[in-house]
């Protein structure tokens, strides 16, 4: 007993997907200039959000503090050992939770580009290498970009290390945000520390496979692929206050001190808006 | 603008030297179009007068004084082999060619502008490069295959002959992958094999340069040359996989240890020579040059992106797929007119 509508509607459904799934072999479909494809991100964002509400069930404060329009960038603290979701996560919260949503773009670690089908998918989702050429030019394209200046110290740190941000490397995003004048948003990501606990790491994996390291935890690679899976822990995500740079004025970029002193601001930020977003999330699975 | 007057086109017998001399030879700032090369051109070019001469010989300096240019662009660096060009000779053309020419050139008097037609090779490519290398990133990676070393090598000569002869307006163009209908080049071969072998888990980001801008770009610096390196770059980018599907090929990942022993075999039966090795990195981390000084500084209005020279390409292509349908998904959805 099923009413006719339904039945049109979901032949509907079918034509439209064979439709886009054909439109897409022939190759009809957009890039842009970097390589993100918006169907492509539209397509996978349902696993993000299934991640982000139920796996995670992530808690987001301070997302109105994202410029709704205009360059931005995001610095956050960084973690995950295998896979960069917190950038994911940060990008779902604003798609998810902002007035205004839209893509945000992150800069990824290089060797990332280096490893196949992660390379391209990377790319695909708004991933872009990491280096301040890149950094410039998108948000001269008034984007907002994600950056997270500990960069493998931060994304490869045991699990021991956990929530204790580390250096933040030459402050290079802040010279950038100076050039470029664009506003500065610490980010504070609690959660995706446990989801892959690193215990240690396998350097005779690191060779074979070539990667910079293979880490050890738990479940990977003792249980192979299904050791990929993060475990559930809770997230909290706080974006701050944006930091504005634009009374700087245009020399102040190559000011050292300046730029030591802002980035160390905004890594003592982000430190202490973990360790309050710590206590206010409680227990880390439950 | 000042008048151009004598332009010699060094390399007239390439397909860019022939399309320059054309065009050239249609402008009324240009007095007089004379043509050098080994061996003399395979097209009617017209008005231009043709040398017979060798760049690789020191008797250049005797000759290229004597035609008087005003303006001396050269078109005979060889950016893939070609037949009376093979990839032995490609050091000797490019590297010991380059350098008597510009020897040639500082006996040149009143000479105004030297124009070379160089490569992006310079810039090479890696995982994490910058997505659009601009003028002043040469040479950041480090030189890894010969011709990379072979371009870095001229591009020093050219730099050093600048800077010797300040009132010399010395402009060094850097072009990247060419497509376009008419233009046959290893990478237009590999594109039309039947299956394309790709990089299992890579898919480069290429800028595809129309050929009609290639030339376009080159007779616009020679009218209006400004000094220093410029790339000669399209719009935007394109995905190897997503040209591959709008031209309508298979693709065909080989994984990683069988495609460089593939990609060799490939390269040598494309012709392109000892240059397979820059193919496989450039089809592996891609490129992407700015145009901005192209556009801003020279004043070139590009007819085609990135996307419309994939898609130029693939619907001059139709003829062909016409008569051998290929079995690629794609190609009935398209000629079905979705």
């Amino acid at each position: 007993m099923s009413e006719p509508g339904l039945e049109i509607e979901w032949a509907k459904t079918v034509q439209d997907t064979m439709d886009r799934v054909l439109r897409r072999v022939a190759g009809e479909y957009h890039e842009d200039e970097y390589g993100f494809d918006e169907e492509f991100a539209e397509a996978v964002f349902p696993l993000w959000e299934f991640l982000y509400r139920r796996w995670w069930r992530v808690e987001v404060e301070g997302v109105s503090n994202v410029p709704g329009h205009g360059r931005a960038l995001l610095a956050a603290n960084h973690s995950g050992a295998i896979f960069p979701f917190d950038a994911v996560m940060m990008g779902t919260a604003i798609q998810k939770e902002h007035p205004l949503p839209r893509w945000t773009r992150a800069l990824v670690l290089n060797w990332a580009f280096d490893l196949p089908f992660v390379s391209y998918f990377m790319r695909r989702i708004g991933g872009v290498a990491a280096n301040p050429a890149n950094l410039t030019r998108l948000l001269g394209q008034d984007e907002p970009v994600m950056v997270f200046p500990e960069g493998a110290k931060g994304f490869g740190k045991p699990f021991s290390e956990r929530y204790r941000v580390q250096r933040f490397g030459r402050g290079g995003f802040v010279e950038v945000a100076l050039e470029t004048g664009s506003p500065i948003v610490p980010v504070a990501v609690v959660g995706a520390e446990e989801i892959y606990p690193k215990l240690g790491e396998s350097e005779i994996l690191a060779r074979l496979s070539g990667a910079p390291y293979v880490p050890i935890t738990p479940l990977f690679p003792m249980l192979g692929p299904l050791g990929l899976l993060p475990l559930p822990s809770r997230w909290r995500i706080e974006f701050l206050e944006p930091i504005d740079l634009s009374g700087y004025g245009p020399g102040a970029s190559e000011d050292r001190s300046l730029v030591f002193d802002l980035s160390e601001q905004i890594r003592e930020m982000v430190q202490e808006a973990l360790y309050r977003g710590l206590v206010k999330r409680g227990s880390a699975f439950l | 603008m000042a008048e151009t007057g004598r332009v010699v086109v060094v390399g007239v017998s390439t397909h860019w030297g022939s399309e320059l001399a054309r065009t050239l030879g249609r402008n009324p700032d240009v007095t007089e179009v004379i043509g050098i090369d080994t061996s003399p051109p395979p097209v009617d070019l017209g008005a231009t007068e043709f040398v017979e001469a060798d760049i690789r010989n020191p008797v250049i300096s005797r000759i290229l004084p004597a035609l008087e240019p005003d303006v001396v662009v050269h078109c005979g660096i060889v950016l893939y082999p070609d037949k009376d060009r093979p990839s032995r000779a490609l050091h000797d053309i490019n590297v010991i060619g380059t350098l008597q020419l510009l020897a040639a050139c500082e006996k040149v008097t009143g000479l105004k502008a030297l124009v070379v037609r160089g490569s992006a090779a310079i810039y090479g490519s890696a995982p994490g490069a910058p997505a659009f290398f601009t003028e002043d990133m040469a040479r950041r990676l480090p030189l890894v295959t010969r011709f990379q070393r072979d371009v870095g090598e001229l591009e020093g000569y050219f730099d050093n002959f600048a800077r010797r002869h300040p009132e010399i307006t010395c402009c060094m163009l850097r072009f990247g992958t060419e497509v376009g209908p008419g233009l046959d080049n290893p990478f237009i071969r590999y594109l039309s094999l039947p299956v394309v072998p790709t990089q299992l888990g890579f898919d480069p980001r290429l800028q595809l340069l129309h050929s009609v801008d290639a030339t376009g770009a080159l007779a616009a610096a020679t009218i209006n040359p400004v000094r220093g390196p410029v790339n000669v770059a399209p719009d935007g980018a394109i995905s190897l996989s997503r040209l591959l599907r709008l031209s309508g090929r298979i693709a065909v990942g080989l994984p990683p240890g069988v495609a460089g022993i593939a990609f060799r075999r490939i390269g040598s039966m494309l012709g392109s020579g000892g240059m397979s090795e820059d193919g496989q990195i450039l089809l592996r981390y891609g490129r992407g040059c700015d145009n901005r000084r192209l556009r801003e500084e020279i004043g070139y209005e590009l007819a085609f992106d990135s996307e419309g020279a994939a898609r130029d390409f693939a619907a001059k292509r139709h003829g062909v797929s016409a008569i051998f349908p290929s079995p690629h998904p794609g190609s009935p959805v398209r000629s079905l007119g979705r």
